[in-house]
């Protein structure tokens, strides 16, 4: 059967409460060369039918890996007996959940003839081999493509319905060379977004401009210095404003967290940041831009809409699924998502973004006189406090309202809601990115974006 | 659960495709699992799975494939499909499969859930939280029952069926008290039977507790050096930057600050870390290179006994392959009572979850000391927040000062209390 062709509706009568029915498979490939070599080539492919019933206040879910007529009766008919199962220990007073009805596809597949996997090959190999030739002062170098498709199409009890085929290709460049004291320096470089291998990258040649520039902040690293620990002003470049917004403030205002406890439920309608902070979970499009990973139903059969997070500081909005809007008496804002065909869709953020102000990055750094410029984070951890922390993998000094010398990889940490009160200006310039995974019981590509921001955090260090 | 005839037709197939060396591991999984959010069961899931793993060598050149739900037409398909994955990658003589060994079955774990047991417990939990800790808001809480029957053949013979099953509880939970909120915590157990509570387990109810009182923390007085306890619930952590360096790419690569320690001492003598997939609930039958997985010891009183090289990663470098995959990790009680550890701290910290950026190649660290307390003049004085600790993991492990003679089991891992001193503390 094939997933976008297959008629859902007719499984409908099967149902006898609210019912998602949802077919889905996730591809992906992986190829890395280590030093030349090929480490891994590898290509999955995971999928299968899924339904979740939602009856007497509980829910019930079941997923089977045949995607055929059997197989999805099958599954409904489980997640239907799994729910009245748990309701029978734990029935809650009946929740009404909103009824949507909507039907969008969007298909972000090449309409390019695809490369075979010797072809993908040899493109990673030109790059390796430019590497080799190009930086010989290098200790190791690993050059890796990481694709991933997911394919779904949803059905649900009130008939709506989506189909949607969500597609991203990266290549991660990975260079370690040597200090002075002989111990290694690494720094890596992540290209590429939405769209499958042949629509993202065209030439292998079209990376080497990039792939220099990620050489350089390594040749800078080799001398690196230790950040002195302990507050400072610095200016985060967009990726790092870009896992802000996702980390310290995105999942504080989930209302699942909400529900959880998180901080950020006390504080709607109060000022949390400063003015020239406007923070959006953007569901598709921004500015006409079609954004990393656009939403257009979410995986609840809900139409995907914006969810203004931050306006001019002030928190208006958390992010819904169906049952927590009823709860929080607002509309579902299409947040729930699933990764892959047996995971339930859970509350997750889509293309995250603080919006662009009116200052210009060189302005920033000029007004600096003692602080640091910090431009690619690595990992990031957020909590219910707000309290945020990102790994940096590359950073500046700054000095007398110039750049200095690197640092060396550090951490920075602060409460959210307290350190975006320190904003104090906002590059007029927006970058996205979608390289990384969220991690929330189960993983999921987003996207994030952001200006470049002035404000003050912590930095470890010496 | 499995059909032990897909998996040899498929070996066969690759074979008569022209394959000189072929894997095949064929999986099948069932998973039930009861959920609560916010004090509440509100979701019983069952999933089925079944995954094909296929790997071919043909001269020299390797490729994977993995796909779920394989019919007899779609086996043929995978086949060509994986051929043309090989043929276009790189010959690599250390490409190869595991050696001949004995054909083996394993078994491990109940047979089927208890569900009424599984509700029970987790009711239990809930109930537990409730009643001795009303400014505990419960998170995400669950139970599975997650059973995997697998079949692991290749062209040298190697014929391995396990099945292993096993129950994992995984509770999160926050404290509020009016406007104060605490930092989330959490903690999770892999177990054999669900004989007893949930909050007996591990550090469970401790770790409730102390998030309670987390709801109100103060900032640590001053900047300093000191003495850092690690709980067994973040240990992992801070052996994550050894184990992470005797591994394939960083061996290979060269780039390991370990590459030339087998043999010499990496941390103090204090510390005894093994690997034993065979003893715990969590552990497994079969590396993941395909050999029949066996204990072995990592470090022993702080000397690196073995590093964690599989066969492609030994063949590479030359180096003796790991006898264990790794993990199943488990660190050898020490002699000082965690009492008697904390007594001895004149200023330090308690540190139960550790927010960090990843280490650099060097080893530096810093991070958030997150659920952690301050030490001052040998007790625990307060609960801290906003809180960054650093230094060096490398150094850190040679920095032990003592370990507990206590430990949590969580399952997947035995843990003691950690003493390490020469952190700094912000």
């Amino acid at each position: 059967m094939s997933i976008r062709e297959t008629n859902l509706a007719v499984y409908g009568n099967r149902f006898n409460a609210y019912t998602e029915l949802r077919l889905q498979r996730n591809r992906s490939t992986q190829i890395a060369l280590l030093n030349g070599d090929v480490v891994s080539n590898t290509k999955t492919s995971d999928g299968g039918v899924s339904a979740r019933v939602f009856k007497d206040g509980v829910w019930g879910f079941a997923s089977r890996p045949q995607i055929d007529n059997d197989s999805v009766i099958a599954t409904v008919d489980e997640a239907t007996r799994n729910a009245a199962l748990l309701a029978r220990h734990a029935a809650r007073p009946e929740i009404v959940l909103p009824r949507t009805k909507t039907f969008k596809e969007s298909d972000f597949a090449t309409k390019r003839p695809r490369l075979s996997q010797q072809q993908s090959i040899e493109f990673l190999q030109v790059i390796d081999a430019h590497i080799a030739k190009t930086y010989p002062d290098l200790k190791s170098r690993s050059v890796a493509r990481l694709d991933l498709d997911m394919e779904k199409h949803l059905y649900t009890a009130d008939a709506s319905e989506g189909y949607s085929n969500t597609t991203r290709s990266l290549i991660q460049v990975r260079m370690t060379t040597t200090n002075d004291a002989g111990q290694p320096v690494e720094y890596s470089k992540t290209f590429g977004g939405r769209g499958q291998f042949e629509d993202v990258f065209t030439e292998p040649d079209a990376l080497f401009a990039d792939i220099a520039a990620t050489h350089r902040h390594l040749m800078n690293k080799r001398k690196a210095v230790a950040p002195r620990a302990g507050l400072h002003d610095v200016v985060l470049d967009s990726d790092l404003a870009g896992i802000l917004a996702h980390e310290a403030i995105g999942h504080t205002t989930e209302a699942d967290i909400v529900q959880e406890g998180s901080v950020a439920g006390d504080y709607i309608g109060k000022l949390v940041a400063s003015p020239l902070i406007t923070l959006v979970d953007f569901a598709n499009t921004y500015r006409g831009e079609t954004l990393p990973v656009p939403i257009y139903v979410d995986d609840e059969g809900v139409e995907s809409r914006d969810a203004i997070l931050i306006e001019n500081g002030v928190l208006k909005n958390f992010m819904h699924n169906k049952e927590s809007s009823v709860l929080f008496g607002v509309p579902p804002t299409g947040n729930a998502r699933a990764y892959t065909f047996s995971d339930e869709p859970l509350i997750r953020m889509r293309n995250t973004a603080i919006l662009p102000g009116k200052d210009k990055l060189d302005d920033m750094i000029a007004s600096i006189e003692d602080g640091y410029y910090l431009l690619r984070p690595s990992n990031g951890q957020a909590d219910s406090t707000s309290e945020f922390m990102f790994g940096v993998t590359l950073g500046y000094e700054i000095k007398n309202g110039k750049l200095g010398s690197a640092i060396t990889d550090t951490t920075i940490s602060g409460v959210a809601f307290d350190m975006l009160k320190t904003v104090t200006m906002v590059s007029d310039d927006l970058s996205w990115t979608c390289a990384g995974m969220c991690g929330k019981k189960t993983l999921i590509p987003v996207g994030m974006g952001g200006p470049s921001i002035k404000c003050r955090v912590h930095l470890g260090g010496v | 659960m499995i059909d032990r005839a897909l998996a040899e037709r498929s070996l066969d197939a690759l074979l008569k495709r022209g394959f000189q060396k072929a894997r095949v591991r064929l999986v099948g999984s069932d998973q039930h699992e009861l959920q609560a959010e916010f004090g509440h069961t509100n979701l019983l899931r069952t999933t089925h799975n079944t995954e094909l793993g296929l790997l071919g060598i043909v001269d020299d050149k390797q490729g994977t494939l993995t796909l779920n739900n394989v019919s007899d037409d779609g086996l043929a398909d995978a086949v060509e499909n994986l051929w043309a994955v090989t043929s276009g990658s790189r010959a690599d003589s250390a490409n190869d499969i595991s050696e001949a060994q004995a054909k083996r079955v394993f078994k491990s774990g109940p047979d089927a859930p208890d569900l009424d047991l599984m509700y029970q417990r987790i009711a239990e939990a809930l109930d537990h939280a409730k009643s001795n800790y009303p400014t505990l808001k419960m998170g995400n809480a669950s139970i599975s029952f997650a059973s995997r029957h697998a079949l692991f053949l290749n062209s040298n013979g190697v014929d391995f069926d396990t099945t292993r099953s096993a129950y994992h509880a995984n509770l999160m939970f926050t404290a509020r008290d009016g406007t104060d909120v605490s930092s989330f915590n959490y903690t999770g157990v892999t177990l054999a039977a669900l004989d007893k509570p949930l909050v007996s387990h591990a550090t469970t109810d401790t770790l409730m507790r102390q998030t309670t009182e987390q709801v109100r923390t103060k900032k640590v007085p001053r900047k300093f050096t000191g003495d850092m306890i690690v709980t067994p619930d973040c240990i992992g952590d801070f052996l994550g930057f050894l184990l992470g360096n005797i591994g394939n790419q960083p061996l290979i690569s060269g780039t390991s600050l370990y590459k030339d320690s087998l043999g010499q001492p990496v941390a103090d003598a204090a510390l005894t870390l093994h690997s034993r997939p065979r003893d715990l609930v969590g552990g497994y039958f079969v590396t993941g290179d395909g050999y029949e997985a066996q204990n072995a010891t990592v470090v022993e009183e702080g000397v690196l006994r073995s590093f964690l090289l599989d066969h492609y990663g030994a063949r590479k470098t030359g180096r003796a392959r790991a006898v264990t995959g790794g993990g199943a990790w488990v660190v050898d009680a020490g002699s000082t009572p965690l009492d008697a550890m904390i007594r001895d701290v004149k200023s330090g910290i308690l540190i139960t979850r550790f927010s960090g950026g990843r280490p650099n190649d060097k080893g530096d660290f810093s991070g958030i000391a997150k659920n952690s307390y301050y030490i001052e003049n040998g007790a625990v004085a307060f609960p801290i927040s906003e809180t960054m600790v650093s230094g060096n993991m490398a150094a850190l492990l040679t920095n032990i000062v003592a370990v507990s003679s206590e430990r949590a089991d969580y399952g997947s891992g035995i843990f003691p209390w950690v003493r390490v001193g020469g952190i700094g503390i912000s």
